[in-house]
């Protein structure tokens, strides 16, 4: 029996045809015009105890809705949603005593209290023994220093000192399941490794399965071994990272501003290109907000630095920046079925 | 999940952490405090300027309305002290911040509710209970344990039905926008609930009685020790609206809660 | 100045978008002149003139005080603790602007609007709904211009405990300490006429008389004359003043303060 058993499930949401205006919002209160929604549209999957499972996707791909279905909070429209034995809406508190969250961006700890007072009442709301306690503050205390804190007001804590006193704080408990939502959204580089090495530790410390969102695809490439990815509600791919990971890595997208933007230089940058590199040079280019360019780069087709230097010298380019690929356009091409 | 003992303890963990916290900001602790005091007499003052030029007021004794004022105080502070997180309500609904709640294994209401308690709060609660027993001993009322033990169980269910109204008013933020106005009416309500209800006819009688039962907050209760022979019999009612008024409420914030989807997607 | 004004008209635009907001206050307003009619009622049951009031003149004064202390509620002493908390105020003094003027113009953005719904509307409950005369005489003329010299003295004292916010961290409390004492003392609940009489003459010789005492009784009083309204007049004007060299003073010493401490 899979920890978290899924089978077509479904999520459909009731939207409002809102109106405009004073009048409108009036209407509103006795109209009876819905639009349906299907936030979730029908998807499986099974995971087992110990999987880091990346859950990923674009905004609006239905990634939200799914979690919070499986922390209990949402009641599934249809299908099958079991998580270790439980349906987890009808049982959302017994449920909550065996997962652990953390939210990217608000902490689940106590905003003006001291950090060791918040692990103190969470010991208290999950029950949790003396010795598992002090055996797991020892366990943090060595992964990320938590008794150096102990003291400060999370308040004052920064960003990435309080997302490893959060993900810590998750796995108090002993939880079966952790669901991290952008762990490491707004840190730098180093202590996004940080927190990745943590994550990892702590799931073969007690096997935990960690469910993972993110929009940052170093965190999956470090983190996990499977990868879900979700877009419109539908399951486009379930399955190892490493058919994935071809996709992310050979991928840079080169994000130019030129001078002088019109229409018609978009053309222009594209024929250029394939002139310059012939066909199947693997090279997208698209415009995006406020004039600037993208120009998405297949390194194992064309080396950027070949594409870089020719754009620089056909072009009058204001500025330039070199970013991984999105994950809009991991999703893009798994569309265009890059993965068959 | 958690007995009822559970959530005792554990409240008492949680706010003695807070009281700890605040203390240290001692200015604002002090000054507000003070001003705490000072607010809550605010209403008693103007009664007692107005007793300057009348006798009564629709046949009660200044000192009457004082011992009503006293209750009042005393009712409406576990409000202020426990629930007072409920003004913060339309801030987390509406930046998705109110969703941390769903996942600890702790009842909802509770765990909201605990993040915030309203220490100066406790002022309001001491003063009231100076100002009862002041007007008591000027009334020259008579108490007996059983009357003292009846004292206790109105002040509960007229606080309750002032949590009641309140955090009522507050849901309204799980449903509609921009639901502030709804909390300010009922705030400015609660300003009301130490008048004597004798000097509302007909419709409004009906609507502070039954309908918003700012009355049962501090004057029908009252009557029961100012007026024990003369009482209406709706007065005996006082115990049962006060947890009726709350069943209610409980209803009404988890309908809310199963109904908050959160921001996005 | 024109960039004063501009922030006025967006301050009133602000006011309109909350138009639930707005209907709720209305009804607020509407319960609380339902409720003081009835007490007020009940106090003049058996009476014509109370300490030289009809009922009528004293309801005006209650009734109007609600929707004028809706309208004098500048909000500016929380505005600027959390302008202050936000760090927003290291803007403003990179900017070309007067801190006290900017804070002055929004919160009259805002009041414009306040006083175009709930006194507005407050005046047409009192007429229409509670069929209450208000006589004509020169204190209605008077009366906009007392309500504005009323605000400024109110807008003031707000300033002044905004400033205080440098220091401490403590705005809810000074704010509503200064709340209690300016409602209690100003007359903005019960005309002044009703204090003992000792009270009563101290209570004239303070600036918190000045914004309510002092425009609400040429509202419910019109016809006591210029002899009496311009001297009130000119009191107003000499605290607006005062308060305005007093607060202006102040500011600049906060300003120093938080310039070496950082912003």
């Amino acid at each position: 029996m899979s920890l978290i058993h899924i089978e077509n499930l479904t999520k459909h949401f009731k939207i409002l045809n809102r109106r405009e205006g004073l009048r409108g919002a009036f209407r509103d209160l006795f109209s009876g015009d819905y639009r349906t929604v299907e936030a979730v549209a029908g998807i499986s999957f099974d995971i087992e105890p110990g999987e880091i499972v990346g859950y990923i996707g674009p905004n609006g791909a239905g990634k939200s809705t799914t979690i919070k279905m499986m922390t209990g909070i949402l009641k599934p429209t249809g299908g099958i949603l079991q998580v270790n034995g439980l349906v987890p809406y009808d049982n959302r508190i017994r449920q909550a005593q065996t997962m652990g969250v953390v939210f990217g961006q608000r902490t689940q700890l106590w905003w003006d209290l001291p950090v060791i007072e918040s692990f103190r009442i969470m010991k208290e709301i999950y029950k949790v023994d003396q010795k598992m306690f002090d055996r797991h503050m020892d366990m943090f205390n060595e992964l990320v220093g938590l008794k150096a804190l102990y003291s400060q007001q999370v308040r004052t804590l920064s960003l990435g000192q309080r997302m490893l006193c959060d993900i810590s704080a998750s796995f108090l408990h002993n939880p079966q399941v952790v669901f991290l939502d952008e762990p490491t959204i707004g840190l730098d580089i180093s202590v996004k490794a940080k927190i990745r090495s943590v994550i990892q530790q702590l799931n073969r410390e007690h096997n935990t399965t960690i469910i993972l969102t993110t929009h940052d695809l170093g965190d999956v490439e470090a983190l996990c071994q499977r990868i879900i990815i979700i877009d419109k509600g539908k399951i486009l791919y379930d399955g190892d990272i490493k058919r994935v990971h071809a996709l992310f890595g050979a991928y840079r997208t080169l994000k130019l501003q030129i001078d002088d933007f019109t229409e018609a230089t978009l053309r222009t940058l594209t024929e250029k290109l394939s002139g310059r590199f012939g066909a199947g040079h693997g090279i997208t280019v698209a415009e995006t907000e406020e004039s600037w360019t993208d120009v998405t780069i297949d390194q194992a087709r064309t080396p950027l630095s070949d594409v870089l230097s020719f754009v620089m010298s056909s072009f009058a380019v204001e500025d330039v920046r070199i970013v991984e690929i999105s994950m809009e356009n991991v999703v893009r091409k798994v569309y265009d079925g890059a993965l068959k | 999940m958690h007995s009822l003992k559970d959530y005792l303890r554990l409240y008492f963990i949680i706010e003695t952490q807070y009281i700890k916290a605040r203390m240290q900001y001692r200015a604002d602790f002090l000054i507000s405090s003070i001003g705490m005091f000072f607010s809550s007499l605010a209403t008693l003052g103007i009664f007692w300027v107005i007793f300057h030029s009348i006798p009564d007021l629709a046949g009660w004794s200044f000192m009457q309305l004082v011992f009503i004022y006293g209750f009042y105080m005393i009712a409406i502070s576990p409000m202020q002290i426990l629930f007072d997180h409920i003004w913060q309500i339309r801030f987390h609904v509406q930046q998705g911040t109110f969703l941390k709640y769903y996942f600890r294994p702790l009842n909802m209401m509770f765990y909201y509710m605990s993040e915030m308690f309203d220490s100066k709060g406790l002022t309001q609660l001491a003063a009231g209970i100076v100002v009862l027993i002041y007007a008591s001993i000027q009334l020259d009322l008579s108490w007996t344990l059983s009357r003292v033990a009846l004292l206790l169980l109105t002040l509960f269910s007229a606080s309750l039905v002032q949590i009641s109204i309140t955090v009522l008013a507050g849901c309204a933020a799980f449903w509609v926008l921009d639901a502030y106005p709804v909390l300010g009416l009922a705030w400015r309500l609660r300003e009301f609930a130490p008048y004597p209800m004798n000097i509302f006819d007909g419709a409004f009688r009906f609507t502070f009685t039954f309908i918003i039962p700012l009355g049962f907050v501090a004057f029908y209760p009252s009557q029961l020790f100012l007026q024990p022979e003369e009482v209406s019999s709706l007065v005996y009612f006082s115990p049962l609206v006060g947890i009726g008024l709350f069943a209610l409420t409980y209803w009404v914030w988890t309908k809310g809660v199963n109904s908050y989807t959160g921001t996005g997607s | 100045m024109k960039a004063y004004l501009a922030m006025m008209r967006g301050a009133y635009m602000i006011g309109l978008v909350y138009r639930f907001g707005f209907l709720f206050s209305i009804a607020g307003n509407l319960i609380y002149m339902s409720i003081t009619y009835f007490l007020w009622r009940s106090i003049y049951q058996d009476r014509e003139t109370l300490r030289g009031l009809t009922f009528d003149e004293t309801y005006i004064y209650v009734a109007l005080g609600s929707a004028v202390f809706i309208l004098l509620k500048t909000y500016v002493d929380w505005q600027m603790s959390y302008d202050i908390r936000e760090g927003m105020v290291a803007i403003y003094l990179t900017k070309p602007l007067d801190l006290q003027l900017y804070e002055l113009f929004t919160s009259l953005g805002f009041a414009l609007h306040a006083l175009t719904t709930v006194t507005l509307s407050t005046f047409l409950l009192l007429i229409f709904v509670f069929h209450i005369e208000i006589p004509l005489g020169i204190g209605l003329l008077l009366f906009p211009f007392s309500l504005v010299l009323a605000y400024l003295v109110s807008f003031c004292f707000d300033y002044f405990i905004g400033l205080l916010a440098f220091y401490t961290e403590s705005v809810w409390g000074l704010s509503i300490t200064k709340e209690v004492i300016i409602t209690v003392l100003s007359g903005a609940l019960i005309p002044l006429q009703f204090f003992p009489e000792v009270i009563r003459k101290i209570l004239l010789w303070l600036p918190f008389q000045a914004i309510y005492y002092t425009p609400l009784t040429m509202v419910a009083k019109p016809n006591l004359g210029w002899e009496t309204f311009l001297p009130m007049l000119g009191i107003q004007l000499f605290w607006v003043a005062a308060l305005f060299a007093l607060t202006r003073l102040f500011y600049n010493q906060a300003v120093k303060v938080l310039r070496i401490s950082g912003g």
